[in-house]
């Protein structure tokens, strides 16, 4: 039988028992296990839930198969999922792939650390040290059932996941009566009184911004350099390249554990990208050197296979499909950039009217945050506008126009990571339970 | 590497059984043990940070003493005894014994404790407080009419069809009961929170009523009146088992109108409230400490204990008024809370003239003679006694001050000696419990770090420096085996018990009641449930009739507006384990609570320095602003160190409660401005 974390929410009064234990058996410096809580507020009309999560030690691990570096394995005989942070590089990729936030970084270190389940302690006999420290046996490890899933936690993300955790208990889904009525609040209640507006912070993903846009860049030059029969100017193109490298190089927490990025390639989407971008550089450099058109034909294919990876890199996180046709994405944006640099207005015609067409859709069926009204805005303008230029004129010869054509496409980068949300607890437990 | 079992010593509820696992000498490793039925899931959060606790660097492990700088600098335990065995006899001489005030709180309990009172009645006697800061108020009104204080076994709450969870957050103070409460729930037991503040105990109710503060006996009172009216008593166990129900029944006057006034409870729901009690049997109320730590305290106990007597829910499985069970308290003489009582006879040679909620004032009063000098074992006054500037001002005034601490506490900081004292693994004990029925023995396990001596064997050496005429088996000579062998001889005379007994495993109180009172049988003046209660009346000038008696003290409701609350918290007890590292890394930092009305009321945002203040004095903090408080409250926990943004006792006046001589902590106002 396959054993596991058994919860009972009912149980659990965020006590921090097991999160101690975890730091005391471990001595970890950072919390791998949380309690994560719905309703922390406390909102009268709505119940508190506290739900205790570390590592669920999934059998489908997607923090390990997107590892570019390998360092997550199974252990075998208590099959829990363990890293080796001598491994890992830092990336933060398993981050937004797991959805129990289990993957923790250690700022100090610069690498993840996450539970390992006390695997030692279970191979002598004995229980992780949470589930044996809970006082109120809220959180217990044993033999899972196989039952199908609690109703109770349908938007609990373990598609496909396979997590070894299950829950017990009824959830007491009618709110706690509360007597006056008025107890906690006479209604003159504002939201922001209580706490910050949480917001998005793409401050950490600047580089990956950067990288992308500029590999989009890159790619789009050498593309339109074939579709004219001209070769790119050498040192402009290849002081592009370099910039990608290095952009791509900075994200990381252990820079010089970069080449461990290889060695993934058979799951990891994020490998698979990094093979493609040397590829792709070695590729194009050679043919801005050599001057030979077959290379510029390989390296053009390579450049759009490298960009249609990157693409990869997040459809593989995104598990609810919020950014597979966002107008972001690398390769749709080339095509454009392409088609508007070569001057071939039909392709742009087709192409911009796809990513309006898109970019609407998206804004309506997805929902998509809203606060960005500005940025969504300039966007539109800023397609609509250098493109009518280039529907009357043919040509696309004012460089302030290319600079405000290449802002959009930039903006539009922007907002792919805006929108590009990976299913995580914290924003989970609050949206599906409300 | 080896494993024992003990059991966690300090004054909680749960007094936790667990295992230890020890590799040289340190404690590695706390487990539970599954053979205490009323904590098998093992320790909280408190219990687990013991690794760090006994091991903590910051832990004093060698005498300190004041040097004329004003700075601690270590001293050899033989030269500090030297110091204080000669600062004794120079003030026993010049103003007599009883100018030392001997000063005990609760920080570790077990029978050793009972050594330093043979010392000090060895030297002369001493000055000693009377009554305590926590429970003696409902205890004694559980004692008034029960005449005796118990209740069924902690697991017994799985019987229970409703429980009644009346100002008390086990899910922070007594956090296994949490495990029954949720087994009951799923069960179908309702349960029900009345509170003030929506706790971590609230979020796992059905409903939570929240009156006013200080007003539960009115609506408790309200409630009796409406079961009766509705019919809904037990009429042949009042008939056979209660002294005073017509004089009660006759002495009833508030109409649900008039407790919705008063509670702030709407009245038609104060009408469901007493349906529920009075056909939704059995019912077990769990009181808490915090309601009766009011002037009107032990009225309102007796008040709400009166819903269980008229609806007969005493003597059978789920039901029950579980204030206190003090089944194994078997080796004590005088049970609490009549041991709070001052006794001039038996007190002899010691003068017991010190309350503990007027600790400051009664110091400063204290005359013929005057107090010279304190010793302090096992507790932090200066913290968590009420009315600190007083009591600093007292503490002030002493010409010599020993205390004897792990940290360097509040209380401590003030020392001009501080003695290391002995954590939990340290010296073999026996402790009891006042929720589980269990007898239980803590064996020593480690041995102390530094120069940490146990109290035992500080007042055997200094007993021999004074030359005091003590025999070894009242203080036992320095060694655990000799510890045991006092241990051995001082549980032998109550019970069939012996030590080896108690090592094997917790034992469950010889002649427990696993139901309390199945025998109906009362120990009250008229071996019945006196409602009436002439004793009452004798003994502490209040009614001999449950009544509410609303708070009226100088409140200053215009200037400060708000009720200050500073309940326990879940990580601490009272001023224990919240300087630990793992305690603070997995607690939010100390601020004052108040509701979104409130906040919005003074322009405060959540996060914001603030000040707030009385006639008492003042705390520097910050908002926090929860739908959990009720309007018009301001809620600050006791026992945050002042280096940690604590201090809440600077804002509280002391007062004693109206029988037992508690501490009515919870009376005070305050008003809350921001601070730049």
């Amino acid at each position: 039988m396959r054993k596991g974390f058994i919860f009972n929410h009912n149980k659990c009064v965020n006590c921090n028992a097991c999160n101690a234990a975890c730091i005391l058996e471990n001595g970890w410096t950072i919390h791998l296990r949380n309690i994560y809580v719905y309703n922390a507020d406390a909102e009268i009309a709505l119940p508190v839930i506290n739900l205790s999560l570390a590592c669920n030690h999934c059998e489908s691990a997607v923090c390990m198969t997107g590892c570019p570096a390998s360092a997550f394995s199974r252990e075998k005989s208590t099959r829990a999922v363990i890293i080796d942070e001598k491994k890992c590089l830092g990336c933060r990729y398993c981050q937004w792939n797991c959805p129990y936030d289990a993957p923790k970084f250690d700022a100090k270190k610069n690498t993840i650390a996450k539970c390992n389940l006390c695997f030692s302690e279970l191979i002598a006999g004995r229980e992780p040290a949470c589930s044996n420290a809970c006082p109120t046996g809220a959180l217990k490890f044993g033999e899972l059932s196989d039952k199908t899933p609690d109703v109770i936690y349908s938007w609990f993300p373990d598609k496909g996941l396979n997590p070894a955790i299950e829950f017990t208990g009824p959830l007491n889904s009618t709110p706690l009566k509360v007597i006056p009525a008025n107890a906690g609040s006479g209604g003159k209640f504002d939201q922001n009184q209580i706490q910050n507006k949480k917001r998005k912070n793409i401050s950490a993903e600047v580089s990956l911004i950067i990288f992308s846009f500029l590999a989009t860049i890159s790619v789009s030059v050498l593309v339109s350099s074939l579709i004219k029969g001209v070769f790119p100017d050498k040192w402009t193109f290849i002081s592009l390249l370099v910039c990608t490298g290095l952009f791509s190089f900075f994200h990381l927490g252990k820079k010089f554990r970069s080449w461990r990025s290889l060695t993934n390639l058979r799951s990891s989407p994020l490998s698979r990208e990094i093979a493609a971008l040397i590829i792709y550089s070695v590729v194009s450099a050679f043919t801005v050197f050599l001057n030979l058109p077959v290379l510029l034909i390989v390296s053009s294919a390579s450049g759009l296979i490298f960009l249609l990876l990157i693409d990869g890199v997040y459809i593989f996180t995104d598990k609810n499909r919020y950014v597979i046709l966002h107008t972001g994405q690398t390769f749709i944006s080339a095509l454009l950039i392409i088609s508007f640099i070569s001057g071939i207005v039909l392709p742009f015609v087709f192409m911009a009217l796809l990513k309006l067409g898109l970019s609407f859709y998206n804004q309506i069926s997805k929902q998509l945050n809203n606060s960005d009204f500005t940025l969504r805005f300039l966007r539109v303008v800023f397609l609509v506008v250098p493109g009518l230029y280039l529907i009357l004129h043919s040509s696309y010869s004012d460089i302030f126009i290319i600079i405000i054509f290449l802002s959009g496409e930039l903006i539009d980068r922007i907002l792919f990571y805006k929108d590009f949300n990976p299913l995580n607890i914290n924003t989970l437990i609050n949206n599906n339970l409300r | 590497m080896e494993e024992f079992v003990t059991a966690c010593p300090r004054n909680c509820y749960s007094t936790c059984t667990f295992r230890v696992q020890v590799e040289n000498d340190k404690i590695i490793r706390i487990l539970p043990y599954s053979g205490n039925l009323a904590t098998p899931e093992g320790p909280c959060i408190k219990g687990l940070s013991y690794i760090e606790r006994t091991n903590s660097p910051e832990r004093i492990i060698h005498p300190l003493i004041r040097s004329s700088s004003g700075k601690f600098s270590e001293i050899s335990m033989a030269e500090v005894l030297d110091i204080i065995s000669s600062k004794l006899l120079y003030i026993k001489e010049n103003w007599g014994s009883r100018s030392i005030f001997w000063y005990t709180g609760s920080g570790m309990s077990g029978l050793t404790n009972e050594i330093g009172q043979s010392f000090w009645n060895a030297f002369g006697g001493t000055t000693l407080t009377y009554g305590n800061l926590c429970w003696p108020a409902g205890l004694e009104a559980v004692r008034l009419t029960m005449g005796s204080v118990k209740h069924n076994v902690p697991w017994d709450l799985k019987n229970a069809k409703t429980i009644i969870i009346w100002g008390k957050n086990p899910a922070e103070t007594n956090i296994q009961e949490i495990s029954f409460i949720a087994d009951a729930k799923e069960k179908g037991c309702r349960i029900i929170v009345i509170d003030p503040i929506r706790t971590a105990t609230a979020d796992k109710s059905d409903m939570l009523f929240c009156p006013r503060p200080g007003t539960d006996g009115a609506l408790a009172l309200s409630l009796a009146q409406i079961i009766i009216d509705k019919g809904l008593i037990n009429h042949e166990f009042v008939e056979k088992n209660v002294k005073g129900f017509d004089e009660f029944r006759l002495s009833l006057h508030i109409s649900p109108a008039e407790a919705e006034n008063i509670t702030g409870i709407p009245s038609a729901s104060i009408l469901e409230l007493a349906e529920i009690i009075g056909t939704n049997g059995p019912v077990t109320i769990l009181p808490g400490y915090g309601l009766q730590r009011h002037q009107n305290g032990g009225q309102t106990v007796r008040s709400i204990l009166a819903l269980s007597v008229l609806t007969g829910n005493l003597g059978k499985p789920g039901s029950g008024f579980n204030f206190a069970n003090l089944q194994s308290y078997i080796y004590d003489d005088l049970k609490e809370p009549l041991s709070y009582f001052p006794d001039p006879e038996k007190d002899m040679p010691f003068r017991r003239t010190v309350s503990m909620a007027k600790l400051g004032s009664d110091m400063l009063n204290s005359s013929d003679p005057e107090l010279k000098a304190i010793w302090i074992d096992r507790g932090n006054p200066v913290l968590q006694a009420p009315d600190t500037n007083n009591v600093k001002k007292a503490f002030s005034l002493l010409n010599f001050k020993v205390v004897v601490d792990q940290f360097m506490t509040d209380t401590a900081s003030l020392a001009d000696i501080i003695l290391p004292a002995k954590d939990i693994f340290e010296q073999s004990d026996v402790i009891g419990s006042y929720w589980s029925p269990y007898i239980q023995f803590k064996p020593k396990i480690i041995r102390s770090p530094g120069e940490v001596m146990p109290e035992s064997e500080i007042y055997f050496n200094l007993a021999k420096r004074l030359n005091l005429n003590v025999s070894k088996e009242i203080i036992p000579e320095p060694g655990n085996d000799n510890i045991e062998l006092w241990l051995e001889r001082r549980i032998r005379t109550y019970s069939d018990i012996r030590l080896k007994t108690l090592k094997e495993s917790p034992v469950l109180a010889p002649g427990l009641q696993l139901i309390a009172w199945e025998d109906l049988k009362f120990d009250t003046p008229s071996g019945k449930i006196e409602l009436f209660s002439s004793e009452a009346n004798e003994k502490w000038g209040i009614s001999s009739l449950p009544e509410y008696v609303p708070i009226t003290n100088s409140w200053h409701e215009d200037k400060y507006p708000l009720i200050l609350i500073s309940p326990n918290t879940g990580s601490r007890i009272h001023s224990q384990f919240g300087n630990l590292k793992i305690i603070k890394e997995t607690n939010p930092e100390p601020c004052v609570r108040i509701s979104p009305d409130d906040a919005s009321a003074r322009g405060l945002r959540e996060g914001q320095k603030i000040r707030v203040f009385n006639q008492k004095g003042e705390l520097l903090s910050r908002v926090s602003i929860s739908y959990r408080i009720l309007p018009g409250l301001a809620v600050f926990p006791n026992g945050i160190w002042v280096n940690e943004g604590g201090g809440v006792n600077q804002l509280i006046a002391g007062v004693e409660t109206d029988i037992g001589f508690g501490t009515a902590f919870h009376d005070n106002r305050v008003e809350i401005e921001e601070v730049d």
